[in-house]
Formats: C-alpha cells, sequence, structure tokens
C-alpha cells in the first residue's frame, strides 16, 4: 500500500526535477563554450553524422573513440563531465544493461564459450566471446549516442534547437506544435503537481488501490478538459494576431567561419569512424 | 463628449451564450468612433471578456448585429483573406490571462510573432521587435521563455506582443490586474498616451480609478448581463447609486482627489467601518 | 517501448523513417488544408498530455506499475492524423530531454506508437462503438479495448522490429550487431510484460477517461464529429486522395517487410544496395537472408533458434503482420468511401 502512493509521488517528482534539470540546461546552453558557439545548424548536422557513424562502426574500440571524443567536446564546451558521465550511464543499466546481460550466455548468443559456468551432459551454460561482444555493442552504442544526443541539447536553447531543426525540412507547423507542446507540458505538470498537493492535504491515511486509480483518472480528464479549454483560447490569441494556419520564422543564423571549420573537422571524424 | 465621425464599432441587440446555456451578454448596443478612449466596467462575470472578445472578431454572436469599420463582423466575413488580414492588422488584443496569450519559446519570438503573420519584411520585423522591447523596457528578457516570467513581467511581453502589431484599435482586457504600483501607473500613462497620438483605446476593467485615467466614456454592464448605463467619465464615476447597483464600489469606499492619489487605495487591515 | 539508438541498424532506421514519413507529411497537410487552424494549439496541448500521461506510472493491482501512451486517446479525441502529430511531437521531446528513445530510432517509435498504435485505436474504438449514444458504455468499453490492442499491436510491431535484427546484421564472426535477440526470444519478451501490464494500464486509462469525459464534458467527445467530418468529406472525396490512400497501402505492407530491405551482412554494403532502398529489393533481401544465416552458427544444439525455425517463424510473423495490416487499411479505405 505505501509504495502504491509512492509511485504517483515519485512520479511527479521524477518529471519536475527533470524538467528541472531541463531549465539548468538552459544554463549551460548560455554558457561560453564550443559547441555552443557552433552554428545550431551545423550542429544538428554533425551531431547526426556522429549519431549514424556510432551506429554504423563495427568496431568496438571505434565506438569507445567516439566517446572519448563526446567527452572531449563537453570539456570544451564547459560542461561538468561528473554531471554528463552520470546522468547517462547512471540511467543506462536499467535499461540496456538488463536487456544486454542474457545475450552474454550461449542460450541467447552461440558461439566460442570463454567461461563455462555450468556443464552437464544435457546442459552447458557459457558465456561466449559474440554474447560479449554483443553485449557489448549493445551497451556501448546507447550510452555513445545517448552522450550525443543529451550534449547537443545541452549545448542548445530549446527555441534555437526548434530553429535549427527547419534545416532537416520539418514542416513548420510540427516546429510550431513542439515549440507549443514543451511549454505546455510546463503549464500541465504544473496543474497536475498542484492537484496532487490538494489531494494530498485533503486525504487522511492511505487511499485503497481502486480508489486512487478512479481518481488518477478523474485528475486526468481534469487536466485534459483544462487543456482544452486553454488550447481554445490560445488559438484565439493567435489567430487575433494575424495566424492564419502557417507559422513563419525568422531565419537570423549566419555561419561563421569557425563552423565550417568545426563542422568539417567533426564530419571528417564521423566518416573516418565509419570507414575504419 | 467627441463627435462621432467614424464610427469604427457598432453593436446593435447582441446576445452571446456559451454552449447554449452560460449567457455572457443580454441585448447589448454600443457604438465606437475613432480615437475614443472607452471603458467597459462591470463587476467579475458581467461579459467584458466576452465583449472584447466579440469587437476583436473572435466570437460571433449568434443574435444581433455586430459592424466594425463598416463591415459586418461574421465568421462569413472572415474567410475573405483580405478582410481578415486588414482587420487583424488594425485590432490588437491584450487578453485577460496573459498565459493564454505568450506561446512563443522566447520573448523575442513571442513579440516577433504577429509582424511575422504580417508577413513583413525581415528588418522592419526585427526593427519592431527592438522597438517595442525598448519601449516597454524589456530587453534584458528578450531570450528568456514567456511562461518562466514573474505575472508583471508576463503582462510587459502581453503589451510588446500587441505593440509590433501597430494596431489601430487596442482592446485591453483589465490590463492593470497583476501589476504593481509602479508599473500600473507607467501603464496607464502608456494607454493615455497612445489614446493621444491617435488611437481608439477600449480598456475593459472594474477598477473604478483606472477608469478615471484612461476613459472618456463609460459603458457600464450589469451583472445580469445588460448595458444598464453609458456617459461620460464624470456621468458615471458621480453616480454612486450606479456603482453600487453594479457591485463596482461599496458603501465604505472613499474617494480621493486623483492628483494626490494616483493609484488604487487600499484599505489597511486597521480601518475598520462599522457594519449595519 | 521507446526504442533507444543502438538497437536498431542504421538501415532499419531509414527503412523506418521512410515508413513514418508520408503519414507524417499526410498529417501535417491535414492540419494545414483540412483540419482547420484551430487544430494546431490543441495537437500542441494534446501532445503535452500524451508527454505527460507517458510519465505517469500507475499501480496496478499486484504492486507493479505500467505507464500509458495515451495515442489511442488523442486518436479518440482529436481524430487519426492529428494524433500522429501529436504523438509524434510527445515522442521528440521525450527522446531529446530524456534520453527517452532514439533520433535515429525516432522513426521507427514514431511508426510504432503515432502511426500504428493510433490507427488501431480509433478503428478499433468506432468499430466498437459504432453509432451508440454519446453517454452509451459502449464508448468507454470501445476506448478500453482499442487502448489494449493498440498498444500491443505497437508493442509487437516493436518487438518484430528488434527481432529480426540478428538474422540482418552479424559481423562476420556471428555476433549479433544491434539488437541481439531474434524472433522468438523478442516477441514473447515484449509482448509478456505488454499483455499483463503495460496495455491493461493503456486500457484503464483510456477507457476510465472517456467514461469521465461522458459525465463532466461531452463537448471533448464531440470534437472528432465535428471537425474531420468537414475534414473527412473533403480528403477523401477528391482520387487523389484515394491514390495516396493506396499508395499508404503499399507502404504499410511493405513496411515490415522492408525491415528485411538492406538483409546484407555490414561488411557487403555498397553503393547498389544503398540506392535500392527504394521499393524493389524484396526477394532479393529474403534471399540474401536464406544465405547468411546457416553459417555463423557454430553449435545450434544449444536450445535457441535454428535456422528455418527463425525463417519460419519471420514469415509467419510476416503474413501475420501483413493481413493484420491489409484488414486494417481495407476497413480505413471502406470506411473513407462510404463516407463519401
Ligand atoms: N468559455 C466559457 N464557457 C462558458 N461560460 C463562460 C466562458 N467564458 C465566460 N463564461 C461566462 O460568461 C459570463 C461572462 O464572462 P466574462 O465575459 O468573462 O465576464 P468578465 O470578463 O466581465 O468577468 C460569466 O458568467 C462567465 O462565467
Ligand atoms: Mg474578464
Amino acid at each position: 500500500m505505501r509504495a502504491r502512493r509512492g509511485f504517483i509521488e515519485r512520479s511527479i517528482a521524477d518529471i519536475t526535477a527533470t524538467l528541472e534539470k531541463a531549465i539548468f540546461s538552459e544554463e549551460l546552453a548560455r554558457k561560453e563554450g564550443l559547441l555552443q558557439n557552433l552554428d545550431p545548424r551545423m550542429k544538428v548536422i554533425t551531431f547526426l553524422a556522429l549519431l549514424l557513424a556510432v551506429s554504423l562502426s563495427q568496431g568496438l574500440l571505434i565506438i569507445v573513440a567516439l566517446y572519448f571524443l563526446t567527452l572531449l567536446l563537453a570539456w570544451r564546451s564547459r560542461i561538468p563531465l561528473g554531471f554528463f558521465i552520470k546522468r547517462v550511464w547512471l540511467f543506462m543499466p536499467f535499461f540496456t544493461g538488463m536487456v544486454a546481460l542474457p545475450a552474454l550466455f550461449n542460450i541467447f548468443t552461440p558461439g566460442e564459450p570463454i567461461v563455462t559456468l555450468w556443464q552437464t551432459e544435457r546442459f552447458h551454460l557459457a558465456i561466449t566471446i559474440q554474447g560479449l561482444r554483443t553485449a557489448t555493442f549493445l551497451v556501448l552504442r546507447v550510452g555513445v549516442s545517448v552522450s550525443l544526443a543529451l550534449l547537443s541539447v545541452l549545448t542548445t536553447p530549446w527555441a534555437t534547437l526548434l530553429k535549427a531543426l527547419h534545416i532537416l525540412r520539418l514542416p513548420q507547423v510540427f516546429i510550431l506544435i513542439l515549440g507549443m507542446a514543451y511549454r505546455y507540458a510546463f503549464l500541465l505538470l504544473h496543474t497536475a503537481n498542484s492537484m496532487f498537493l490538494a489531494r494530498q492535504s485533503r486525504t487522511v491515511g492511505q487511499m485503497p488501490g481502486g480508489e486512487n486509480r478512479r481518481w488518477i483518472a478523474a485528475s486526468a480528464s481534469t487536466l485534459l478538459a483544462k487543456s482544452y479549454h486553454l488550447s481554445q483560447e490560445v488559438y484565439l490569441a493567435m489567430l487575433s494576431r494575424g495566424f492564419r494556419g502557417e507559422a513563419q520564422m525568422l531565419d537570423t543564423f549566419r555561419l561563421k567561419p569557425s563552423d565550417w571549420l568545426w563542422g568539417a573537422t567533426l564530419l571528417a571524424l564521423a566518416l573516418l569512424a565509419v570507414l575504419m | 463628449m467627441k463627435m462621432r465621425k467614424e464610427p469604427i464599432f457598432e453593436l446593435e441587440r447582441v446576445s452571446f451564450t456559451y454552449d447554449g446555456k452560460v449567457t455572457a451578454l443580454r441585448e447589448v448596443s454600443l457604438a465606437v468612433a475613432a480615437r475614443e478612449k472607452i471603458a467597459l466596467l462591470g463587476a467579475n462575470g458581467s461579459g467584458k471578456s466576452t465583449l472584447l472578445m466579440i469587437l476583436a472578431g473572435l466570437y460571433f454572436p449568434a443574435l444581433g448585429q455586430v459592424r466594425a469599420f463598416g463591415n459586418a463582423l461574421t465568421e462569413e466575413a472572415f474567410k475573405d483573406e483580405s478582410f481578415a488580414f486588414s482587420f487583424r492588422r488594425k485590432v490588437g488584443l491584450l487578453f485577460q490571462d496573459p498565459d493564454v496569450q505568450l506561446f512563443s519559446p522566447t520573448v523575442w519570438d513571442e513579440v516577433a510573432f504577429a509582424p511575422l503573420q504580417l508577413g513583413l519584411d525581415q528588418e522592419e520585423v526585427v526593427s519592431r521587435v527592438e522597438e517595442a522591447l525598448r519601449l516597454l523596457r524589456i530587453e534584458s528578457l528578450r531570450d528568456r521563455a514567456p511562461h518562466r516570467l514573474s505575472e508583471g513581467e508576463k503582462k510587459k511581453v502581453a503589451i510588446a506582443s500587441i505593440l509590433s502589431l501597430h494596431p489601430e484599435v487596442w482592446l485591453l482586457d483589465e490590463p492593470t490586474a497583476g501589476l504593481d504600483p509602479r508599473t500600473e501607473s507607467w501603464f496607464l500613462d502608456f494607454i493615455c498616451q497612445l489614446n493621444e497620438v491617435g488611437h481608439t483605446v477600449i480598456t475593459a476593467t472594474h477598477d473604478l480609478d483606472a477608469v478615471d485615467l484612461i476613459a472618456d466614456r463609460i459603458y457600464v454592464l450589469s451583472e445580469e448581463n445588460r448595458l444598464i448605463a453609458q456617459g461620460t467619465r464624470q456621468e458615471i464615476l458621480s453616480d454612486r447609486e450606479l456603482l453600487l447597483r453594479c457591485n463596482l464600489t461599496h458603501e465604505h469606499r472613499h474617494r480621493h482627489e486623483r492628483l494626490e492619489h494616483a493609484h488604487p487605495h487600499r484599505h489597511p487591515e486597521r480601518h475598520i467601518h462599522p457594519h449595519e | 517501448m521507446h526504442i533507444p539508438d543502438g538497437y536498431l541498424s542504421p538501415a532499419s532506421c531509414a527503412v523506418m523513417y521512410a515508413a513514418a514519413t508520408p503519414f507524417w507529411y499526410r498529417a501535417s497537410r491535414k492540419v494545414k488544408r483540412v483540419l482547420t487552424a484551430r487544430m494546431v494549439p490543441l495537437i500542441a496541448l494534446f501532445a503535452a498530455f500524451s508527454f505527460v500521461i507517458m510519465m505517469f506510472n500507475i499501480p496496478l493491482p499486484g504492486g507493479t506499475t505500467g505507464h500509458a501512451v495515451g495515442s489511442t486517446l488523442v486518436a479518440i479525441i482529436l481524430g487519426p492524423w492529428a494524433a500522429v502529430i501529436a504523438i509524434s511531437v510527445a515522442l521528440a521531446i521525450q527522446a531529446l530531454f530524456f534520453g527517452d528513445g532514439g533520433v535515429l530510432a525516432f522513426g521507427a517509435n514514431c511508426f510504432n506508437m503515432a502511426v500504428v498504435m493510433p490507427f488501431v485505436g480509433y478503428y478499433i474504438y468506432h468499430w466498437i462503438s459504432g453509432r451508440s449514444e454519446l453517454t452509451s458504455l459502449r464508448r468507454p468499453i470501445g476506448a478500453a479495448v482499442a487502448g489494449y490492442v493498440a498498444l500491443t499491436i505497437a508493442a509487437l510491431f516493436t518487438a518484430v522490429e528488434l527481432g529480426l535484427q540478428p538474422y540482418l546484421f552479424r559481423a562476420a564472426d556471428g555476433t549479433p550487431l544491434y539488437a541481439p535477440y531474434g524472433l522468438s526470444v523478442a516477441i514473447p519478451a515484449m509482448m509478456g510484460p505488454h499483455l499483463l501490464v503495460a496495455s491493461v494500464v493503456e486500457a484503464l486509462v483510456t477507457g476510465s477517461i472517456i467514461s469521465y469525459l461522458q459525465r463532466v464534458n461531452q463537448p471533448l467527445l464531440m470534437l472528432t464529429t465535428e471537425l474531420p467530418a468537414e475534414a473527412r468529406e473533403r480528403a477523401v472525396a477528391s482520387p487523389r486522395a484515394r491514390i495516396l490512400w493506396v499508395g499508404l497501402a503499399i507502404l504499410i505492407l511493405l513496411a515490415p517487410l522492408g525491415l528485411l530491405a538492406p538483409g546484407t551482412a555490414w561488411g557487403e554494403w555498397g553503393g547498389e544496395e544503398l540506392r535500392e532502398l527504394g521499393l524493389g529489393f524484396i526477394p532479393e533481401g529474403l534471399e540474401r537472408l536464406g544465405g547468411i544465416w546457416p553459417a555463423p552458427i557454430p553449435d545450434y544444439e544449444v536450445p535457441g533458434l535454428n535456422a528455418n525455425l527463425g525463417y519460419i517463424l519471420s514469415a509467419v510473423v510476416g503474413i501475420v503482420l501483413v493481413s493484420l495490416v491489409t484488414w486494417l487499411v481495407s476497413r480505413i479505405v471502406v470506411r473513407q468511401s462510404t463516407k463519401i
């Protein structure tokens, strides 16, 4: 029973904490550093290339090398390395680690055994070279990819990132909606948070599971109804300022020589990683 | 009272209901000429916001006639792109709730929204945005996210986002609510200046002190959502019986000389009157 | 359910992007042209709503938790096309800020949760609820069933995408380069928890929110009957739109098979094959699948997949998927054309 109530509590706390981190990351994005100064369009392109390199590369050492490149970039962009490394690798083991673990064994990945754990006439349990390699591939690829994505998000203010997505030929309406959704996520969470607090102040003792579920459904619906009402108003506000269904954006980016230099360097490294 | 030469808005027996259930306006008729300074006075729920939404061409009443700039203001009329375009460019609405009005990722984008929608070229957009930010002294907020600002700052950004539209007609919904005294008196001044340079300003409020400054003519809405009085500022504000009836003042309200008390007077706790 | 980068080969990612793109394109056109600009803030809000709902862990009988996706709910309220955009946006925010779901795998995640799920959910809901009263019990029940089935099918798609990886992408020594488990492991491993937990949560959330809305906010339930009514007329009436539907149908059909497309071991990747990522590859991909399979497995006495079994399984899954998708698409096309 205790745990049940804890779940919602923890969810809201988690979400709020993560969003606080998003605020924190805006701060990092406004520091003076290598990636902060890189043109955001160039950043999007080079980081996609690096992600692709991580994904395409067939050498474990190459992926490790790309990870060190990521750390180097983070360091040059004044991102606290401890925070950066922890944020990626602390949450990773839960999912990918657990997924990768069974792949070590010959049951799932047949191959040359290196460590035999159990051997009877009918049953043979061993860790295989192939299993070790595939698990390492998976964990490394996921870790380095998450690091890269995190690095680009940390060093780019959200609004700038949205504009940079332009060059990926995303329909404008997607970008507009993406920006608005991000903003409303805050608003909804605020509302959710206060609804939870309001309930907490009115509840004595524990709520039974069924009642708890009903409460969640009711508050989710309230959230939905509020959202709906708000969105109608926002639409009118947009309309009154001339919105006709298509977003217009201002392109104020200018490529500097240093952008070309860094862009070319990172792209070359990505290409090298794939070819090696 | 000024001569009514160019009528901007003419309403004839306009009634409005939400979802066919809640009546917000009953048979309201009014006329506003260019360059007028007008207040819509009424208690909470008397229909002020609804009336402004109708004037802004966002709600369309099922009963009654609305004309603006000589054209009927109907949903049908807004399907004509050129009419919609010219109307939206001329009329700016400040929403009561700034959270509704602020939907862009940064303050700068927020203020640039209207000029961009109007299809102005880049330089013009930039200069309008900079001008609006400067006038409201919010240049330092330019890269901030609007929803993370304080209430007063939000209001300023909302005002700037309309200023950049360069409207001829300003519709303001409780513009001073939530502002600190200094900003409030600055804003009331600002409204007067707007009017002096030739803009039409229609303000919805229930704040009698503010009305004193920002209106030459006043329309009063009753709690039954009817227009029950209209007249000059002096006529309306001196009719205590009317104001009492419309829940706009109470028995213990003190009027002070305007010059000495340019901002609302608040009752301190000690200021106790015997009640009957 | 959110596939991170590293689980799918870049080729599979490309195929999944290709599969999702026509839906994104169509959805954004619809929002622009037909659904009226009114939908824009609405979609944004529902995207935020789905994003929040994905993060709410819900207590289940038995002490476990799961979380909903909300695709079915959004599809029921806004219609499937708007849901495509809303859920894609929610997934994009999750991927960027939470590292939940990859950037390269974004196409795959969107295909599973923002395309398959809302469409399956929407049509099942309408199939069950039919023309029943707004307050009818058939609606929440339909919504719950739709939520359950839709998330389960989305999970199946995810499982198949993951499960196909080891057949297609192996190093010379047999090391799987991406997701290591074959279909026989991936499908039960994904389906078990979904059938028992996550889909149950989705069903509960979808059903109870619809039932709650019936009581307190019926206008929200009438959005699709108001908005896309005009939308459907215009969109479906034109012959061009019907061609697009057929095109989409073909694409959906090919999507699961398309995973086999660059069915070559990594080293053999050449410009030829890259160029052939188009539509003409399937038999070749299948052929290669047969070709590369037996070689790298030294001893397959160990419990696990053997070559033929793997092949048959993938074929069976493929056939099931294809028939399912055909059925769905035919329902969509039939429904749409009877509405004209
Ligand atoms: N979106 C809405 N839906 C239903 N009723 C509404 C809505 N907005 C306002 N009302 C109702 O209409 C009446 C007038 O509201 P409003 O115009 O906001 O008054 P004011 O701005 O003077 O406070 C009130 O009774 C209010 O409850
Ligand atoms: Mg109001």
